[in-house]
């Protein structure tokens, strides 16, 4: 019995110290938010993580809420633009509890479903008002200088956390963003219908596009074809006026006898001429020809 | 059973009185509880072991670990988390092991934007019909910059970014807060896009649109993950499909005229330059020839001119006759016609056909002029 006492005190005075521990104290996990509350009224609001005191169970009780970002969706629902149209818009927002000692009484136990109900009411009146002030082309528009997206989620969500702090629920809004956009069931088909007809027109268009271009691309060839072929014309016949100035030179050689000259050139000439297959009719008398003839047929024509 | 062979042989005890039983009996009872306190003791070393040996925590390769000490994390500064492989943590109310899969790619898809239809009635090609107009509580769409409809889903991969306490601790469902993300960034594309080019003309720069908007957006939530990869698939309305796709044919046609245009361009163009080429070239070789012929002829001058100047009569005379000797042997056909004083001169008559016939020129017979020269 001696042997086994001091044993028995150091595990029965551990288990004594874990079960104070339990009692005294609280863990506040990185994700969470606590609140305590003495004989029920929140008195104490947690926000770092770590270990902290507390006076035991009848006295104090700890709450701990999740402090993370929610995700909160809102229903798909029509809204009018200002000028008229009916736009369906779905937005989205992270939402949390920023003061818990708010959030907890204000929700049955800190319930985030009905937090959530409550917040849908706030975006929903949000992003009807921000909505009915932008016309449809703030929206929807080509002329990318005209759209207001990211300006309408910022309206939206600017209303929406000024909502929310007026309510008093004691959660903020982080961020908001749609999530879809999209028009009544029986505008989309009015839609449709001129998109149909819209494609023709592109349809033409491109034809009438193909068939420009084409054309445009053979009057371009054409022409530069004649151009190309006038440019060698000119360039042939500067080439033979250049060679008749080449020529010329040679002149001052025949000025020296022109008659010789006159006469070469009338020779060669004359067998240029005659070189192909001819036929000659000539009179006998002609110069070498009259060897043929008798010395007195000649007077003998009378 | 270190116990069991100091007990006497129970045969013993049995025989004697009612007193060696009862003995027997309280020193069974002490055996028995000897040795359960001995198999509690046991129980309570595992136990203890165990406990302590709960610390030990591996942390597999595709994760980081985190160490939260009464719910306070450890390793907060960014590449302070755990490596992969076993790690010692103290036992549960104090330290919590959190595993963080950074490095692992995890995907989420946006199909707010895409048509109503299972996976498995797409992949059979058994959609239901698609019908004039479109319901929004059951068919996704977006909108484009000129108000046309078009589908759009898309697959995000992404990866958790260090030190991935954000993402891991800020947010309740971080997985649908990057989807609604996502969403955004497809409806916000889209209206900044006319169809055709969201479809067809810029589909990269439409993904990249995405892309960027989700980059802005990851930033300003706060996300903490970084965007590996997006997938997008951008159809036209199923409705539709036969217009778009005439479209899409109009523009193949299209390109094919300007092809034939332009062979058509390249071929002229290349004839026509053959031909100027030949013409330069002719050009070129009637100028050359037009001097050699000049040339020869002036060296042929310088060679004569002496013996010309020598007896100029003489020289003509000669080089006549010769030309004309030549020109006579060449000649195809020789007439000879002598001339007649005083008298009209002979009638000749030639019949010229394309291509000539040499043979038949019809003069008359020369009998017949010696005849009426007499």
């Amino acid at each position: 019995m001696k042997k086994r006492n001091p044993l028995a005190m150091v595990i029965g005075g551990i288990l004594l110290v874990v079960f104070g521990l339990l009692l005294f104290m609280y863990q506040v996990r990185v994700t969470e938010v606590a609140v305590v509350t003495t004989f029920g009224k929140p008195t104490r609001q947690v926000t770092e993580p770590g270990a902290y005191f507390k006076w035991p169970w009848p006295f104090q009780k700890v709450h701990t809420f999740d402090k993370r970002i929610h995700n909160f969706e809102s229903r798909f629902e029509q809204g009018f633009t200002s000028d008229g149209y009916s736009l369906l818009i779905m937005v989205y927002a992270g939402w949390r509890i920023e003061d818990s000692m708010v959030f907890f009484p204000r929700f049955r136990g800190g319930s985030l479903s009905e937090a959530e109900k409550s917040l849908e009411g706030l975006v929903r009146n949000a992003y009807n008002g921000v909505v009915g002030n932008h016309p449809l082309s703030d929206f929807i528009s080509t002329d990318t200088n005209q759209l207001k997206y990211v300006q309408i989620e910022q309206e939206i969500l600017e209303r929406v956390r000024e909502d929310a702090a007026a309510s008093g629920y004691g959660v903020e809004v982080a961020f908001l963003g749609i999530k879809r956009l999209g028009l009544p069931e029986s505008v989309t088909e009015a839609v449709f219908k001129r998109m149909e007809s819209e494609r023709q027109v592109l349809i033409d268009e491109i034809k009438y596009d193909g068939e420009q271009q084409a054309s445009a691309i053979r009057t371009a060839a054409n022409l530069e074809s004649a151009r190309l072929v006038t440019e060698a014309q000119a360039e042939a016949t500067r080439l033979i006026s250049q060679g008749q100035a080449e020529a010329a030179k040679y002149f001052e050689v025949f000025e020296r006898n022109p008659k010789l000259a006159n006469f070469l050139l009338k020779l060669s000439g004359l067998e240029a001429f005659l070189k192909d297959k001819t036929t000659l009719v000539l009179d006998p008398n002609t110069s070498p020809l009259e060897l043929l003839l008798n010395e007195p047929s000649t007077p003998s024509g009378d | 059973m270190a116990d069991a062979p100091p007990t006497p042989p129970p045969s013993d005890p049995s025989a004697r009185g009612p007193d060696p039983l009862m003995d027997s009996g309280a020193r069974a009872l002490a055996d028995a509880l000897r040795s359960s306190f001995v198999i509690v003791r046991v129980i309570m070393v595992v136990l203890v072991l165990i406990f302590l040996g709960s610390g030990l925590q591996v942390v597999e390769p595709q994760d980081r670990g985190l160490v939260l000490r009464f719910g306070r994390p450890v390793q907060t500064s960014p590449g302070a988390l755990l490596e992969p492989g076993p790690h010692w943590a103290l036992p549960y109310p104090i330290d919590e092991m959190v595993r963080i899969p950074i490095g692992q790619v995890q995907s989420v898809s946006s199909s707010v934007g895409w048509y109503a239809g299972t996976a498995a009635q797409e992949a059979s090609g058994q959609l239901p019909p698609p019908g004039p107009s479109l319901d929004p509580a059951r068919e996704g769409y977006v909108l484009t910059a000129d108000e046309n409809i078009i589908h759009v889903r898309g697959t995000l991969r992404y990866r958790i970014s260090e030190p991935g306490l954000s993402y891991q601790f800020d947010f309740a469902d971080a997985t649908n807060m990057v989807r609604n993300a996502f969403d955004n960034a497809l409806v916000y594309a889209a209206v900044h896009y006319r169809v055709d080019d969201a479809l067809t003309r810029d589909a990269v720069g439409f993904r990249e649109q995405v892309r960027m908007r989700l980059d802005q957006l990851i930033g300003l939530y706060g996300l903490g993950i970084m965007v590996d990869q997006v997938e997008l698939q951008v159809v036209p309305p199923r409705r539709l499909a036969a217009p778009f796709a005439a479209v899409l044919e109009a523009e193949i046609n299209r390109s094919r005229t300007i092809n034939d245009a332009r062979s058509y361009a390249s071929r002229t163009v290349s004839q026509a330059r053959a031909e100027a080429e030949a013409i330069k070239s002719d050009g070129t070789s009637k100028r050359k020839r037009l001097v050699e012929f000049v040339a020869a002829e002036a060296r042929r001058f310088e060679q004569l001119l002496p013996s010309y100047e020598r007896n100029p009569e003489l020289f003509v005379q000669q080089h006549k006759t010769e030309v004309l000797l030549r020109v006579l042997t060449n000649a195809a056909e020789r007439i000879l016609l002598p001339a007649r004083r005083g008298q009209k001169p002979y009638e000749l008559r030639l019949q010229l056909s394309r291509a000539p016939k040499i043979r038949n020129p019809v003069p008359p017979p020369p009998p017949d002029d010696h005849g009426d020269e007499h």
